[in-house]
């Protein structure tokens, strides 16, 4: 008997004599089917208002609450560049809780409630490129998010903001790589809960948490210990965040650099340059993402051998 | 007067009553559920020990980004105790709303609602179940982020009322389970999605009740959450009871007072809970929709 051509193996397709051509057609098919769903399980819960409302609440929340905090212990004259570096930080900070969340709360809700995780599975599709559609939704609605409450920290909490002073070569490559690392760290979090059981859904809001301290999205990193600072500087959304701030705030403070901060320390310079940035970042996504893949091929591989796929839980 | 049972041809207020079960045995059933209900979640921890990671060691993580924020801030030390507070407490509210409040909707998801409603059992003791199973969790979580957070971060509590203290967190747990039980209900009526009921609820009610900061500072917002939100009101009397005699913790009413807010407020949630679960009781077992999926 001949072994199974090698596109079949990997992909999971059904027809061994398909061409790539045709196989990338088909992975299209599965992603514009995934993301279609993926937009009517978020989306048709609520009429178009309540729904938009829903989509920006968070990020506009967390913006105001560290706003108030700021306020409070400035006692109403903060300083308005650290308020730009809060408002800016918190909400990109949202493209990251939606992204992350998309894949790890996609495979929770076919595996346990809607119970098709097995059928998607044995379907002549690849589980990431199902995964990627049924996530895409949250990381837009995460980027709605962000804009509104960027959109709101300009006209309504004074965030200094000129459009002709964009460097939008800068922010269209940062934003690039900066997405695809928030996809590889949410197909991290999919090999995880493919693990795990149901009462993982708060995950990754946890690890989207943890990653929110060491990454300077609201504070810059020179306050935090050096071996934490080291951890930020090796996180591609660390540098994610610097370069896009960057982009579209030439003159904000810096999280990465200054004084006390271990790049600093390290360089001798005071923040990094824009060069610079775009390397790291893409070297720390390149890591990220190779990792990522890694892993999600191991967990994919240990729940089919364990059955987990098809396993239903319940707390 | 009681209706007439869907079940036997004579009235009867619930299928105990139909059953003329003895208020002994009404009650040893109603402890067994409870029981049954918190078991797989404490067995489902244990089985699970992931989560010890996800779901203790990464949340202080997060409580630890606020205390830093106000390390940037040069804050005076009790916001960084403020921070860890409200930390401990947001472990309860987070259990609340997505072990109880989003459960019901779950459960009928899961097809095991209906099986709530025909069993003799009441609907009270499940969500207790949930509440005891789940608690454990919580409690594990806010005893980690106030033990290392108060060590780590160097804070300093000065209490002198115990007693006060420690009242008006069992009220607030009261208070909070009670309006866990009512949002159970109302999900479970307003047959929308709960997952994202649940998210639409969270940043605002973390804002509004002064997690990180005194509540006191939001004006008439304050004042607002602290008359609906046990949360709110809960955390501003602990916080002032934490830190007496600091300048930092003015609160919006002295703590005392709060109490007494505490208990009315578990009291209505219980009451309007009990109230409630009888409605969809009805509702389930004489129309027969509720528990319908996707209804």
């Amino acid at each position: 008997m001949s072994p199974l051509p090698e596109v079949v193996r990997w992909s999971g397709g059904s027809d061994p004599h398909r061409t790539r051509r045709q196989e990338a057609a088909q992975a299209w098919l599965a992603f514009r089917t995934a993301a279609k769903l993926g937009f009517q399980i978020e989306a048709n819960w609520a009429d178009p208002l309540p729904f938009l409302v829903y989509a920006v609440i968070k990020p506009v929340f967390s913006a105001l609450m560290l706003v108030v905090m700021l306020e409070i212990i400035s006692g109403g004259a903060a300083d308005p560049a650290f308020r730009a570096f809060i408002v800016i930080g918190s909400a990109l900070w949202s493209f990251v809780v939606g992204g992350i969340a998309g894949f790890a709360l996609s495979v929770l809700e076919d595996r346990e409630r809607y119970r098709m995780l097995k059928y998607l599975y044995v379907s002549p599709n690849s589980m990431l490129t199902v995964l990627l559609g049924r996530g895409f939704w949250r990381l837009g609605i995460g980027g709605f998010g962000a804009a509104v409450t960027l959109v709101l920290g300009v006209v309504g909490l004074g965030v200094p903001f000129a459009i002709e002073r964009i460097d939008w070569l800068l922010l269209a490559l940062a934003m690039t790589l900066g997405l695809l690392s928030i996809i590889a760290l949410g197909m991290l979090l999919a090999a995880v809960a493919m693990q795990t059981r149901q009462d993982s859904w708060q995950y990754p809001e946890a690890v989207a948490g943890a990653i929110f301290l060491v990454v300077g999205a609201v504070f810059p990193l020179a306050v935090l210990p050096s071996a934490v600072q080291a951890v930020g500087l090796l996180t591609p959304l660390t540098w994610w965040l610097e370069m896009v701030r960057r982009a579209l705030f030439p003159d904000i403070v810096s999280a990465i650099g200054g004084p006390g901060s271990l790049y600093t320390e390290l360089t001798g310079s005071a923040a990094p340059g824009s060069v610079e940035g775009m390397i790291v970042l893409l070297a720390t996504t390149a890591l990220v993402t190779i990792a990522a893949l890694g892993t999600f091929r191991w967990s994919e591989r240990r729940a089919k051998e364990r059955g987990l796929f098809d396993l239903i839980t319940g707390s | 007067m009681p209706s007439r049972s869907p079940y036997v041809h004579r009235p009867s207020r619930s299928p105990q009553d139909a059953a003329e079960w003895p208020a002994r045995r009404v009650l040893v059933t109603n402890l067994r559920t409870i029981w049954g209900r918190a078991y797989p979640r404490v067995i489902g921890m244990m089985r699970e020990p992931s989560w010890l990671f996800f779901e203790i060691m990464l949340p202080f993580l997060t409580t630890s980004a606020f205390v830093f924020v106000y390390r940037a801030l040069a804050a005076p030390p009790e916001y960084v105790g403020f921070v860890v507070l409200g930390g401990a407490m947001t472990a309860f509210w987070l259990n609340v709303m997505w072990l109880m409040a989003a459960q019901l909707y779950w459960e009928k998801d899961q097809g095991n609602l209906e099986l709530y409603f025909a069993a003799p059992i009441s609907m009270m003791s499940v969500l207790l179940g949930m509440a005891i199973g789940g608690l454990l969790m919580s409690c594990f979580r806010a005893a980690v982020v106030l033990l290392v957070g108060t060590f780590l971060y160097g804070v300093v509590f000065s209490v002198d009322q115990w007693f006060l203290l420690l009242s008006v967190f069992f009220l607030t747990l009261a208070a909070l389970y009670g309006l866990g039980m009512v949002l159970a209900t109302l999900f479970l009526l307003w047959g929308r999605e709960a997952w994202h009921l649940t998210q639409l609820l969270q940043e605002p009610v973390y804002f509004v009740s002064g997690l990180n900061f005194p509540v006191a500072r939001l004006g008439v917002l304050g004042a607002a959450a602290i008359s609906t939100i046990p949360l709110a009101v809960g955390l501003d009397a602990m916080r002032q009871l934490a830190f007496a005699g600091s300048p930092e913790t003015a609160g919006a009413l002295p703590p005392a007072v709060e109490a007494l807010v505490l208990i009315a407020m578990a009291v209505f949630f219980i009451a309007l809970a009990r109230l409630l679960l009888g409605v969809i009781e009805r509702m389930a077992r004489q129309e027969g929709k509720l528990t319908m999926r996707g209804s």
